[in-house]
Order: C-alpha cells, then sequence, then structure tokens
C-alpha cells in the first residue's frame, strides 16, 4: 500500500513543481528538522534512539560519539584508565548548566548514581553494565570503577546523558525530564506531543554558540510528506528519504541528498539448528545465491554497501579488510546444492519487520526471489513486532530472518547476537564465544582487534547468516543548508548547522 | 426519560467488553518488558520493571488489577513514556475531535445536499455527475487522496502547508480527506431516502393540497428522509476513526490515532487502552445522542 502511495507521489513529483512555497518558514532565525520518529516523552530514561536524540539536544554525556562513530571528549575533558577498572575523568571547566549554575563532579555521581540503581528503570543502563561506583575526587574530577575490565564503557557512556543534581533535586525527576534543563548546544522552549520540539540557541555552550537562533523538530512519520515538506520549503532538512523517491529528490536543483554508512548491517539469519540450514554448506550456497551489488543498488538506491563477508561495517572497530564478500554465482550455488542433498532445491521461508529497517520488505522479497532462482522456493513473511519479540526470544523465527545489527562502532555491540550470551543465538560456536569474552575484557586494543578479526573469519567461514549490505543513512536538505550532515548513529547533531 | 435512563444505563457494557478484548489481546501477543528494553537487556533488568509494572502476574490477575485501578479511573501509567497515560492521550485528543468534528459536518452537510440534488434531478445530468463522483470518492483511498491533494495545493498551487498543526491553513487537507471517505455514503442514503419519502402518500397529498415542488421538498420531505442520515452519523464514526488514523499519519497531524497505533505496536497496553476508552465513550456517547435525535425528530421511536 506504501509503495503504490509513494509511486503515485514519485510520479506527481517527478512532474515538477516551482520551488519556493508561500508557506514556507516566515522566520529566517529557525532551522526546521523533519524527523522520522518522534516520541511522547524526552525522558532520558527512555530506550529509542530518537529519545536520544531528542534528549542530546539539551544534554549531553561524558564522552560523545561524533557523526562518524568516532569518540570525542564532551563533558569530560580527557579520561586516563588508572587500572583496567578504575578509570578517572577529567571534567570540561567553565561549564554552565542553562539555569546558569556551574557543571561539576557532583552532577556527574548523581546522574550515574541513578541510572545504576537496581530500582530505577533506565533502558540504556545495560551501555553502562559493570559500574559499580563513582567517586567525586574533586569538583572538577571523577573516578568510576567497574566490577571487570571495561573496554567498553567509555562507548557506552556516550549513550548516558549527565543531569544536574541540584536542578533534579529542586523540580522532582518527572519535572526535571519533562522540561529539560542541561549543559547542551540547545535550550528547551517548548514540546508538543506528536507534532514538534521547539528549542532555542544556547548562546553560552561551551563549543560555540549555535549558528540559527532556533530549532525546530518537527514529526513527519510518512516519508512522502516528509519529502513533501522539504519541496515546499517548511521544512530544511528531512531524516530518511524512502528510496523510491531519492530520483524525485534528485532531479530538484534546489534540495541535495547526504548518505553515510550507518553502523547496522543487514543480515538474514539461519536456524543452524534444524536442516537444511545445518549443513554450512547449504549456507555458503545460499550466499553465492545472492546478488548483494544489485540489492544495494536496486533496493538502497546504490546508498551504503555490500558487507565485507563479514558482520561490521566497515568503520567499525574490528573490521578485518582481508575478508571479501562471496561474489554472485548462481552455477556454484546450484552445484553446492546438488552435493548438499538437495539437487531440487526445497522450500524455505524468510521472516522480515516491515518498516523497521531502510527497504526491509522489498530487500527481503528480493533475497527470495534470488533463492528461488537457485531452485530453494522461497516466501516472504511479514511479522508485526511485537510478536516478533516474541519469536526472538523463543528463538523461534524459522529457517531464516532479516534482521539489522548495531554496532555504533564497536563490534562488541553486534557480534553479542552470535554468542550464547545473548540468547538470541542459532548457530554457537565456542571459540567464537570464548573470543568475544576476552575482547570485552581486556584493555589491549590490539588484542581485542585481533579477537574480532579472528570472530569476523570463523563468521565468513560458518555462515551463520549472510551478511547482506551496511544501511545507508539518507538525509535531504535544502541548498540553502550548509553544515550539516546524517550521522551514522542516527542522531542529530545540529549546532553548526546554518541556513542561508 | 424512561428511554434515557434505559440507555445510559446499558452505556458501560460495550466500554467493558471493548477494553478487556483490547488488553487480553494486546497482552496475548506481545511482551512490552521486552519491547521497551530492547533485545540487550539483562534479565535482572527486565524483573525490575516486570515487577513495576505488575507484569510477573497470571493475566487474569493483571486484568483484575487493571479493572480496579479502572473504576478508581486510573488508566495506568505509560510503559514507553512513564507518564499517565490518560495525560497522554488527552495532549491528542483535541486535535483528533477537532479533525472527526470537523469532518463529520463537512461530510454530512455535502452529503444532505449532494443526496438531495441527486433525488430532486433524478436520473438527469446532476444525479449522474453526483453519483459517479460519490462512487469515484468512496473507491479513492485516503492515503492516495491525501498524497494527491499535498501535491495539488501545497506544492503546485502553495495556497496551503503540507503537513502538520497550526492555523486554520492546516486544517483544510486533513478534513477534506476525512470528509472525502464519508461523504459518498451520506449521499447515497440520502438520495434514496429522499426518493422513497416522495413516492409516500402524505406528501402526494400535501402536493394535490397545492404545496409547490419547492415547499414539498423542504417542508414535508426533508423531516422525515433526514432520520437514516442522522442513524448513519452514529454507524459511521467508528469507520471516520478509522479514517483519522491514516490522515492524521499522511498529514502529520498530531492525534490520537497516530499515538494508539505506535502504542499498540510497543504493546504499551495503558495507552491504547485510555486511548481506545475514550474513542469507544466518544462513539457510544454519539450514537446516544444520534438515538435521542432521531427521538425526537420522529416519535414513533419514543414509543417503542
Amino acid at each position: 500500500m506504501l509503495g503504490v502511495m509513494r509511486t503515485v507521489f514519485a510520479a506527481a513529483l517527478a512532474v515538477g513543481v516551482g520551488a519556493s512555497s508561500a508557506h514556507a518558514r516566515q522566520d529566517k532565525d529557525t532551522l526546521v528538522v523533519g524527523a522520522s520518529l518522534f516520541t511522547d516523552s524526552i525522558a532520558p530514561t527512555g530506550g529509542a534512539y530518537i529519545t536520544l536524540s531528542l534528549c542530546y539536544q539539551t544534554w549531553e554525556p561524558l564522552v560523545a560519539r561524533d557523526d562518524e562513530d568516532k569518540l570525542v571528549p564532551a563533558l569530560a575533558e580527557r579520561w586516563e584508565a588508572l587500572s583496567p577498572t578504575h578509570w578517572r575523568f577529567h571534567l570540561r571547566k567553565g561549564v554552565k548548566w542553562h539555569d546558569g549554575t556551574p557543571f561539576t563532579a557532583a552532577d556527574v555521581k548523581f546522574t550515574i548514581d541513578y541510572v545504576i540503581d537496581p530500582k530505577q528503570v533506565y533502558a540504556r543502563k545495560t551501555r553502562i553494565a559493570g559500574v559499580v561506583s563513582t567517586e567525586i575526587v574533586d569538583e572538577m574530577t571523577v573516578d568510576i570503577k567497574t566490577s571487570t575490565p571495561a573496554p567498553l564503557l567509555l562507548r557506552g557512556l556516550a549513550d548516558i546523558p549527565i543531569e544536574s543534581k541540584a536542578h533534579t533535586e529542586k523540580v522532582g525527576q518527572v519535572e526535571a525530564h519533562k522540561k529539560p534543563m542541561g549543559t547542551g548546544p540547545w535550550k528547551y522552549v517548548e514540546w508538543v506531543a506528536g507534532d514538534h520540539y521547539d528549542l532555542a540557541a544556547n548562546e553560552n555552550y561551551w563549543g560555540g554558540a549555535p549558528v540559527m537562533k532556533k530549532l525546530r523538530i518537527r514529526a513527519i512519520p510518512e516519508g512522502a510528506t516528509r519529502v513533501a515538506s522539504l519541496v515546499a520549503g517548511e521544512t530544511d532538512i528531512v531524516e530518511e528519504i524512502p528510496v523510491d523517491l531519492l530520483p524525485s529528490v534528485e532531479r530538484r536543483k534546489n534540495l541535495k541528498i547526504d548518505a553515510v554508512e550507518s553502523s547496522v548491517s543487514l543480515v538474514h539469519t539461519f536456524d543452524t539448528r534444524k536442516p537444511p540450514f545445518n549443513d554450512v554448506r547449504v549456507r555458503r550456497a545460499i550466499d553465492y545465491a545472492i546478488d548483494k551489488q544489485a540489492l544495494v543498488k536496486q533496493m538502497l538506491g546504490g546508498y551504503g554497501s555490500v558487507l565485507d563477508g563479514q558482520l561490521v561495517t566497515k568503520g567499525t572497530f574490528g573490521y578485518n579488510p582481508n575478508i571479501k564478500s562471496r561474489p554472485y554465482d548462481p552455477t556454484t550455488a546450484k552445484a553446492m546444492l546438488a552435493e548438499a542433498g538437495f539437487p531440487k532445491g526445497f522450500e524455505n521461508k524468510i521472516n522480515t519487520l516491515s518498516g523497521r529497517y531502510l527497504s526491509d520488505v522489498d530487500i527481503a522479497n528480493a533475497v527470495a526471489g534470488m533463492m528461488s532462482q537457485v531452485g530453494v522456493k522461497t516466501s516472504v513473511n511479514v511479522v508485526e513486532g511485537g510478536v516478533w519479540s516474541q519469536l526472538d526470544r523463543s528463538r523461534d523465527q524459522g529457517p531464516m530472518y532479516q534482521v539489522g545489527w548495531f554496532s555504533v562502532g564497536d563490534a562488541d555491540f553486534n557480534t553479542v547476537w552470535y554468542t550464547e550470551a545473548s540468547k538470541r543465538n542459532y548457530w554457537t560456536n565456542a571459540e567464537f564465544d570464548k573470543l568475544w569474552q576476552e575482547a570485552r575484557s581486556t584493555m589491549d586494543e590490539a588484542a581485542r582487534l585481533r579477537a574480532y578479526n579472528r570472530m569476523m573469519e570463523i563468521m565468513h567461514d560458518e555462515v551463520p547468516s549472510i551478511f547482506l549490505a551496511g544501511l545507508p543513512r539518507i538525509s535531504g536538505r535544502s541548498d540553502r543548508v550548509t553544515g550539516w550532515m546524517p550521522s551514522r548513529d542516527s542522531l542529530l547533531r545540529l549546532h553548526k548547522v546554518s541556513v542561508k | 426519560m424512561r428511554y434515557l435512563l434505559r440507555r445510559l444505563m446499558l452505556l458501560p457494557v460495550p466500554l467493558i467488553f471493548v477494553i478487556g478484548f483490547v488488553f487480553v489481546v494486546l497482552r496475548l501477543t506481545g511482551d512490552p518488558v521486552a519491547i521497551y528494553l530492547g533485545l540487550d537487556a539483562t534479565p535482572e533488568q527486565e524483573a525490575v520493571l516486570r515487577a513495576d509494572l505488575h507484569l510477573d502476574e497470571p493475566v487474569p490477575v493483571q486484568f483484575g488489577y487493571f479493572l480496579l485501578d479502572l473504576v478508581r479511573g486510573d488508566f495506568g501509567t505509560s510503559i514507553q513514556f512513564k507518564r499517565r497515560a490518560m495525560e497522554v492521550v488527552r495532549e491528542r485528543l483535541g486535535s483528533t475531535l477537532q479533525l472527526l468534528a470537523l469532518g463529520l459536518l463537512v461530510a454530512v452537510v455535502l452529503g444532505v445536499l449532494g443526496g438531495v440534488a441527486s433525488a430532486v434531478w433524478k436520473d438527469r445530468v446532476p444525479d449522474f455527475v453526483i453519483s459517479v463522483l460519490a462512487v469515484a470518492g468512496q473507491s479513492m483511498p485516503s492515503f492516495w487522496l491525501g498524497i494527491l491533494l499535498i501535491q495539488l495545493f501545497a506544492l503546485e498551487l502553495q495556497w496551503l502547508p503540507t503537513s502538520g498543526k497550526g492555523g486554520w491553513e492546516h486544517m483544510v487537507l486533513p478534513v477534506i480527506t476525512l470528509a472525502t471517505f464519508l461523504v459518498p455514503n451520506f449521499i447515497l442514503v440520502m438520495r434514496v431516502s429522499v426518493l422513497e419519502v416522495a413516492r409516500e402518500q402524505f406528501v402526494v397529498t400535501a402536493r394535490a393540497r397545492g404545496a409547490g415542488p419547492a415547499r414539498a421538498l423542504w417542508l414535508h420531505i426533508l423531516p422525515n428522509a433526514i432520520n437514516p442520515v442522522v442513524s448513519l452519523i452514529g454507524l459511521q464514526l467508528g469507520r471516520l476513526m478509522g479514517g483519522a488514523v491514516v490522515t492524521e499519519s499522511i498529514f502529520a497531524w498530531p492525534g490520537v490515532g497516530r499515538l494508539m497505533v505506535s502504542a499498540i505496536f510497543q504493546r504499551d497496553v495503558p495507552i491504547v487502552v485510555a486511548a481506545v476508552f475514550i474513542v469507544a465513550l466518544t462513539i457510544v456517547l454519539a450514537n446516544l445522542v444520534v438515538d435521542l435525535v432521531q427521538a425526537a425528530i420522529d416519535p414513533r421511536i419514543r414509543l417503542r
């Protein structure tokens, strides 16, 4: 149904319409962003990445990720590991909360303490699992101790916004989470459920005042409408342009498309516990049967890239440059299937979500088509999200399912789904599990890289999943906008963006 | 009066049925804790949230708790947003009611006028044109019409904004989309009803006593022909709500429909129940009003 709608819209756009609109924003000082997802709460306790994206307009973490998933200093200026389980953070001096009070170590301790409180529901608390205590050394220095060596602590801290102790104690947590008061580039102005979030520039921001005076993040869930709002000049930037609308945006001179490869790897995972996929020859055969280049070109508009025969994308820590994707070779695929005892193929089914990942159902259908070409008659089964999560927990997704695993820059975050520790794995491998444990409990970066590289080799050889593509994030903007790039982790970073 | 009392006493029955159904179906088909915390949650963390939400009890016990809270007017706390469910729904309710009320008003006015015109000029050009438009309107999916309207009025002519909430100009396209979805039904029902009443003895008598065609239409036919349209309003409210979900998504309208759909995906039962309760209550009350209006128009209903 959505497909039909987009086709109609794309055709309509292709006809071509005048540039600027009478209903473009009157206010020249405001940056307007059309967001694909929105939430009815901006409390940092929520789990979804859109919540974090909205939170980080006003709040900041100790250590932040940049658009490239690299770690950069934020509220902590620098840090060092005094021992593998003891970190020291030197806080940035002269940072002020939006209410003018100074930011200190007490705020950091207050935030980390409540996040790790077992009675507190905080969706991202597993990001800093293992933290046992936070100690104030002096006004501007904080020590964080972990139960075991924690090489992933810094990456985890990037997902924890630091909140003001004094402010929360004054107004209460509920109120503090309703009207954020942080140290970040933007100040809270107004939040209207389901419609928009208005913010004003923090002129005293330590990282430099935002270029624009005001920011409005609008909720526009429907892709075609989002694109229409950009064409009409109502928005300056829109997130997530549907692939089938790309040509109609590309054709317009005053609009630009920016794409970046995210750290989401789209894969098709096999149930390796049961025939036919318990046979590695069958899994390899299927790998040869899928034309991954064609998928990226046709289904992702040429953005994103084919995964190099491994789980992680090129920019992720743990990427193994020596592994290459198996080529598209249906003849070999058929021969291997025959050798494994399936000369006539077999019946197969792929489970997928709809609308969770870019072009998800289209890609599943294309894969099913390619499998059918080599004799494996495959159908696609679109599963609703709630039912999906139940199937996931009971490891009942069927012979094959499509999923996108997030790494946010480090292989630990997505390799976990292939270990026994995840309780979601179908395939299992003792060496793999051991390497994963080792890599997450040593501070030696070279050793960690070696472990992940070996894990990629094992996976390439064993094919627990077909590694399809690193999904792109495709956003659109007016050509009057400068300083914008979509980020690999989908968070909106807007303080350097300007609109002429 | 007794009629009103009887109707009021029956009012909670459909509401309880609807809420019970929603609750059980949502609880059985998905686990809100797993969805909220995501895949990498630890068992301890899940246990905390589960206990927090009373999800560690069997479903019938949960439903018992839930009903007890409901009796006290407490719809519980949203799982995703950690805020009172009713508060979240209330924020969105005004937008939806605005849309529904205007859409319905436009649909009824156009539907009645169209139906009358169609009946008056039966089998002639206006009747033909209106019927064709009605069929076209009915067969056009809302999402398609919505996108076409955005294309024409927001991009081509640049008269109206594409989406979002704001001044009156933001309402035009969503209201047209929603009304188009309903008008055809009203036209067809009104047309048939007018034609039927026009054949009745009392109309023939009125005409025989010298009433002109206009007088016969406005004074004798219309008051008697309007009743099926009034009952149709009650019947269409449910469909209207369904149409609102689609319309709200296309036009990024911050209404309850969109909220409800996303809450269903998240198995955020308190939000879904609060929203369904309000929607069901609106529909039940509107139907009550419809019945009362009908009783006022047509004394035969009161006597039954």
